[in-house]
């Protein structure tokens, strides 16, 4: 099997966890809590020790960790930028560095005895870095306990561009055509290979949307093979900037799922409506297509959609949308996503 | 005495027109060996259905994937002509019905359609019995879109939507629309199953649409004072009787 580029870049075991994760957050503070709380066991001489010892570490601990969490969670889009190992370094530094400023800025209240002096300070903060790393090769061993189950989603992503369904019917529509218009099949062929190469690409990047918006139509016109007149197509793009960028791939399965669910099934088929504007700061994709009643497909066909609806997740957070209309006979994705245009 | 074997006759039916035109160049290319006659295409089932009430083909190529009307439902429909065509459905990538025509040992042909494979089918399709219309149903988890008589010479389709009633009498089925009634050749039990979401059966021999369900009322029997419930449909005045085992019904949908 040939290797396959990773498309969920930020799913690699060599990345720092997603500190925006409620996920990540949540088990960050049971594992340090469940430490204090094994500490406290370790040290105290009775049971009603144990909550005394607790409430005087946590008096000092959570204020920590909770301002640890906040600034990671400020801080993520950097940390995700720097190599692994430099993003770690700093997560250790930030860990100790906060818990040296709370403990100072806490004064009496952490260091009511004077004889402790710095030894007091410098044994916490290096606690609390230690307990960062820790932390911090628990999520990296959990990453790459995952990744099997990542590379399958990988596949499986790669799959939903990549609809069997529409490879194998556009061979047989080139097979078909080739004889009587020799012409138009090698056409077909270029086209065809491009929107592979493009589905197997590394998929990272973003791209100009002017390369997708070529790809979608490479990818309409193999259709238009199949279909014939069945398939018309309106594209509205005066509000269009040039300069924009989206995630590659991002329009291409929009519109095979309009073919594939709205068009397919119609004895004379329809209209797909593409509108791609700007406005403010924000890009919006629509794709709008007629379609049977509802429910009557066969399962398995979410999965593009899902695949860039988790994209779009993992890329833009909560600054990018997804909202899909449906109604009796019609099929509307509405994607909105943060304008980023082109560095020239 | 030779007896000169008449050409095989053969059908297209695909949806899209390169992928006809495919099968058709194959199958000019099979005719050098294979004494065969293309005796018509279609687009779609209907229109499939309309052309070969008219002319008789021993087999029709299918494709299974069609807008409207799927080909395993188009192949049960084709089952009511006098002399049923022998079927080999060809489909570019179904995963469903992949596995279910190699659960039940069904030969069919991938696209892109191999010469060899088709000339395979061809050679074996002279001598093949058509699939019985269960064993199609049993194919696809997906009951047809209607259901069809054989009527002066034409496959006549009834639109399961239209369907008001199923009724059991002897040794056929009664299908009441608003309009018409028809006599269909089907078990009862075999379409209450098919049909499951429509229908709900009120009594041994009789299932009723459940949108159609206009109102129950209660009929006395005989002066003893018996009595049992009946069902109203909606454009009918006939009242269907309720058996005592179905009476839940009348809870559930009223």
């Amino acid at each position: 099997m040939p290797k396959v580029q990773s498309i969920n870049q930020n799913l690699q075991p060599d990345t720092l966890p997603n500190f925006r994760n409620m996920g990540v957050t949540l088990r960050t503070v049971l594992l340090v809590n469940g430490m204090a709380l094994l500490m406290t066991l370790a040290e105290a001489s009775s049971w009603t020790d144990i909550a005394q010892r607790m409430t005087d570490i946590s008096a000092l601990l959570q204020p920590v960790l909770l301002s640890n969490l906040l600034l990671l969670f400020v801080l993520n889009p950097l940390l995700t930028r720097l190599p692994y190992w430099q993003g770690a370094a700093v997560v250790l530094l930030l860990t100790g560095g906060v818990t040296l400023a709370i403990y100072h800025m806490g004064g009496e209240l952490y260091a009511p005895i004077a004889e402790y002096g710095n030894f007091h300070a410098t044994r916490n903060a290096l606690l609390g870095s230690a307990i960062a790393a820790l932390l911090l090769a628990y999520f990296r061993l959990r990453a790459s306990a995952l990744s099997p189950a990542l590379q399958q989603s990988r596949l499986q992503a790669l799959h939903a561009r990549i609809r069997p369904h529409f490879l194998f019917n556009s061979i047989n529509a080139v097979l078909g055509i080739v004889r009587a218009d020799p012409k138009r099949a090698e056409t077909a062929l270029e086209d065809m290979s491009d929107l592979f190469r493009m589905a197997m690409a590394h998929s990272g990047d973003l791209v100009p949307v002017r390369h997708e918006v070529a790809l979608a139509r490479q990818y309409l016109a193999l259709e238009q093979l199949r279909l014939g007149e069945r398939l018309q197509v309106h594209w509205h793009m005066e509000d269009l900037p040039e300069d924009a960028l989206l995630p590659p791939l991002m329009l291409q399965p929009l519109l095979e799922n309009a073919v594939y669910h709205g068009i397919e099934p119609l004895t004379d088929g329809g209209l797909i409506d593409i509108r791609l504007y700007r406005s403010g700061k924000e890009m919006h994709l629509e794709v709008y297509n007629p379609c049977q009643e509802q429910g009557s497909h066969h399962a398995g066909n979410k999965i593009a959609l899902t695949n860039i609806r988790e994209r779009l997740a993992l890329q833009f957070d909560i600054e990018a949308r997804y909202t899909v209309e449906s109604g009796k006979d019609f099929y509307r994705v509405h994607i909105m996503l943060p304008y980023l245009k082109e560095e020239n | 005495m030779t007896v000169v074997e008449l050409p095989l006759t053969v059908f297209v039916v695909d949806d899209e027109p390169p992928a006809r035109n495919r099968i058709k160049e194959l199958l000019s290319d099979c005719s050098e060996q294979l004494p065969l006659e293309i005796v018509g295409e279609a687009g779609n089932g209907r229109e499939a259905l309309a052309k070969l009430s008219e002319v008789h083909a021993d087999v029709v190529l299918m494709d299974i994937r069609m807008p409207q009307m799927d080909g395993i439902e188009l192949a049960q429909h084709l089952n009511k002509l006098p002399k049923p065509p022998v079927v080999i459905f060809t489909t570019a990538y179904d995963s469903y019905a992949i596995k279910a025509f190699e659960l039940h040992a069904i030969d069919y042909l991938l696209k892109p359609i191999r010469l060899g494979r088709l000339f395979d089918a061809l050679s074996h399709a002279r001598t093949a019995v058509p699939l019985r219309t269960e064993e199609l149903q049993e194919l696809t988890p997906e009951p047809r879109k209607n259901l069809s008589i054989h009527e002066r010479g034409k496959i006549h389709l009834i639109p399961i939507q239209d369907v008001l009633y199923l009724r059991a009498e002897l040794k056929y089925v009664t299908v009441r629309t608003a309009q018409h009634e028809y006599l269909i050749e089907e078990p009862l039990t075999a379409l209450e199953k098919e049909f499951a979401l429509r229908f709900i059966r009120i009594h041994r021999n009789c299932l009723v649409a459940k949108d159609e369900i206009e109102g129950f009322e209660k009929v006395a029997d005989d002066e003893e004072g018996e009595s049992h419930w009946t069902v109203k449909l909606k454009g009918l005045d006939e009242m269907l009787p309720i058996s005592r085992r179905q009476q839940f019904i009348v809870k559930e949908f009223s």
